[in-house]
């Protein structure tokens, strides 16, 4: 089920070394599959979890989130 | 693949047997009513929880080590989901059982009806696990 919630996660991965979903999702406490499902718009993370992923790319939320409905 | 959706397969593969040996068994008529329906119960019981100890275990060796990390905040929704949709279902399946009650069938009919209820519940609690790890939630 997509949700209207689109994301630039695979660019910021990209753009910070070619991290991995596995690296991502060790820093944020979370599983790979879980990231791979943010990732993919398969999954809307909580508020909490939107926030740590920012974080660790030194962003604001905004950037890594983006709201299309 | 994650522990945890490995875990809902080997529950839904468990599910799978328990119903083809035991119900298989009552309906062919291979087992009769009684006492002896009783132990062939435990023994499928027993036998289930060997078979899942083992698959578990497998699946434990097998899986990288961010399969196994706690549940996060998707699999605990997914969790809660299904379990919701599956006691939703149970409720149902027990006020459908007022049926077999009123055509009168004998208490041990009765008990396995219940018990098909429980296994139904628990079928459509893994199966929507399954769906919701694999399209999304």
């Amino acid at each position: 089920v997509a949700v209207p919630i689109s994301n630039q996660i695979r660019r910021l991965r990209f753009e910070h070394g070619e991290m991995t979903q596995g690296e991502l999702a060790e820093k944020i406490g979370m599983t790979r599959q879980t990231v791979a499902a943010i990732e993919a718009g398969k999954y809307s993370p909580s508020l909490e979890a939107a926030f740590r992923i920012a974080q660790v790319f030194g962003v604001g939320v905004e950037e890594v989130f983006r709201w299309e409905g | 693949m994650s522990f945890r959706e490995k875990a809902a397969w080997i529950n839904l593969a468990i599910i799978l047997v328990f119903l083809t040996v035991y119900f298989g068994a009552l309906i062919t008529g291979r087992i009769a009513h009684g006492p002896g329906a009783f132990h062939y119960l435990l023994f499928c019981a027993a036998a289930c929880a060997v078979l899942k100890a083992i698959l578990t275990f497998a699946a434990v060796q097998t899986t990288s080590r961010d399969g196994r990390t706690p549940a996060d905040e998707r699999e605990v929704a997914i969790e809660r989901r299904s379990e919701a949709l599956g006691y939703n279902v149970l409720v149902w399946l027990v006020i459908l059982l007022g049926i077999p009650m009123h055509l009168g069938h004998p208490p041990a009919d009765l008990m396995n009806f219940a018990l098909l209820d429980v296994v139904l519940s628990a079928l459509v609690v893994v199966v929507a696990q399954l769906v919701m790890f694999r399209r999304g939630i």
